[in-house]
């Protein structure tokens, strides 16, 4: 995760004035978690370098209007937890997984964790609430804020999510 | 609660790359006129000139120019990074790019492409079809109402073009003789096999057919959804055609050798070999097979192949950037910007092909 406010900061405030190397602390600081958090919801190694690229290039795109004053983890994870539930959901509605004939990169993820192999088992937006959570550190009523959800809806996501994990390991 | 997510290798740089060269492209809004602007500028100036004396913020610098090359994208296309000649089509007509950077534009001539041997170009204008050498002299014209597409095949001391007109596909000598309607109403895409005097593979209604044109016979026909786009391998060994469905590549008799049902914005065979590079929608660029991208980027458009095959030109006109990227690992980028001004200005051009 990004180190203290100050620096968080400064490099908000760099990046937006077009300073690359500040745009570079941010993206170290925050790329790692905005992948797993991707990952954990999709459950895609591809699709998830994709959301999590996506996201910073969202980011990007959207630099000049942030609030400075505000922190940067929650404005990128919100972008990627939304953009990682619509994949989800548009892969469930397709009732895929997409087939090329070339193969596809996957990675070596997914393997080597109970719980990352359990997750995936719950739907997108149990994951997602748990994610946030458990993953990113947010409290339930950040992730309301985040999911633009009621804090109840989130609260009982959190309690069913882990209900049903706990089923399985 | 603990979750073990590893990272794939190369997926933090990969996006990195990417995520970085969007920066590059970024211009911050302009802000309003401030009373304290001349005294942040000085601390700017001051700040950065810290950092870029100090050793570490020497090595941040450094390691960002390594691994973003298009960030240090050059101004100005001072030569090319491969051998040969490009072919290059812009608002104010094709030109032609050497090695070492001269561009020579030949004129007001649209849809260009290269001859067997890029000792010609055929270009179309209203209503004609010009044949150019590479200095933009003219060599023949013909009249037909609607030219377009001109394509030329054949052998090193006999060739066709074939070009699409108002009422169909037409066949004409590489000398401008000979014109005659090969099929009436045809309008899609087609492509000759290097190679062979006149064997021009043709997208027909349900299929796809290559005929010999001077003969007349069909060698043979394969059923595909539409194609939308017909490439030849320069020896004439493979062919891959483009359809909705994905990418099929076919050998000289017709039999299928693979199909790949991703989806496909580009492709193109990689120098004189049977490798395909392949540009999918989402901006990856993979060679046809491989796991990893060569590179990914949105909004590219055009993926073209050196004649050696080391490097593959993207075009990227929401960056106004050509990206070279060497095909083997690793993937180094040269990247030049301003693409659009240098041809002219106008609408970003599009590349017809890079020829030995």
């Amino acid at each position: 995760m990004a180190g203290p406010k100050g620096d968080e900061r400064a490099w908000i405030r760099g990046a937006q004035a077009g300073n690359a190397s500040d745009f570079e602390a941010l993206f170290r600081a925050y790329w790692p978690s905005t992948y797993r958090a991707a990952y954990l919801v999709v459950h895609d190694a591809a699709a998830a370098e994709d959301i999590a690229q996506e996201a910073f290039l969202a980011a990007v795109r959207n630099l000049d209007r942030f609030d400075r004053r505000r922190p940067f983890g929650p404005w990128l994870h919100r972008i990627v937890v939304n953009r990682a539930i619509d994949w989800s959901r548009r892969r469930r509605l397709r009732g895929e997984v997409e087939l090329h004939d070339a193969p596809v990169e996957q990675g070596d993820v997914g393997v080597g964790s109970d719980t990352v192999a359990a997750m995936q088992r719950l739907s997108p937006e149990h994951r997602a609430v748990i994610v946030l959570r458990h993953l990113l550190g947010y409290t339930p009523g950040q992730i309301a804020q985040l999911l633009d959800l009621p804090r109840g809806t989130v609260n009982s996501r959190l309690r069913r999510g882990l209900d049903e994990l706990k089923e399985q390991l | 609660m603990r979750f073990d997510v590893p990272i794939p290798p190369g997926a933090a740089e990969r996006a990195h790359r990417v995520a970085m060269a969007a920066f590059a492209e970024r211009r911050p809004t302009p802000k309003r006129r401030s009373y304290w602007r001349p005294a942040i500028v000085i601390a700017v100036v001051a700040a950065l000139a810290g950092i870029l004396a100090s050793p570490p913020g020497r090595s941040v610098i450094r390691s960002i120019r390594e691994a973003v090359g298009v960030e240090n994208a050059k101004q100005e296309l001072f030569s090319l990074p491969a051998p040969g000649r490009l072919l290059v089509e812009s608002p104010r007509g094709p030109w032609i790019v050497t090695a070492d950077g001269s561009r020579r534009l030949l004129g007001d001539y649209r849809e260009a492409s290269w001859s067997p041997f890029g000792r010609f170009v055929a270009g179309a204008r209203s209503n004609e079809l010009v044949a150019l050498d590479p200095e933009g002299g003219v060599r023949w014209t013909i009249a037909r109402p609607g030219v377009r597409a001109p394509r030329w095949g054949g052998l090193h001391d006999d060739t066709r073009v074939a070009y699409l007109a108002r009422d169909g596909l037409h066949v004409v000598a590489g000398d401008g003789t000979g014109d005659r309607l090969l099929a009436p109403g045809k309008q899609g895409p087609f492509a000759w096999r290097p190679g062979a005097l006149a064997e021009l593979l043709v997208a027909a209604p349900g299929g796809l057919r290559l005929e010999d044109t001077d003969s007349g016979r069909v060698l043979w026909h394969v059923a595909t959804a539409p194609a939308q786009r017909i490439a030849w391998s320069a020896d004439g060994g493979r062919v891959f055609v483009v359809t909705p469905r994905g990418l099929r590549v076919y050998d000289p008799t017709g039999r299928l050798v693979i199909r790949d049902a991703g989806p496909v914005r580009d492709a193109t065979f990689v120098g004189a070999g049977h490798r395909i590079a392949v540009l999918r929608p989402d901006g990856a660029v993979v060679l046809l097979g491989a796991t990893k991208p060569i590179f990914r980027a949105a909004g590219l458009r055009r993926v073209v192949s050196a004649p050696d095959g080391r490097r593959l030109l993207l075009t990227w006109p929401a960056a106004d950037q050509w990206v070279f990227v060497r095909v083997a690992a690793p993937h180094t980028l040269d990247a030049v910007s301003g693409i659009a001004r240098q041809f002219g200005g106008g609408r970003f051009p599009d590349v017809s092909g890079w020829v030995k």
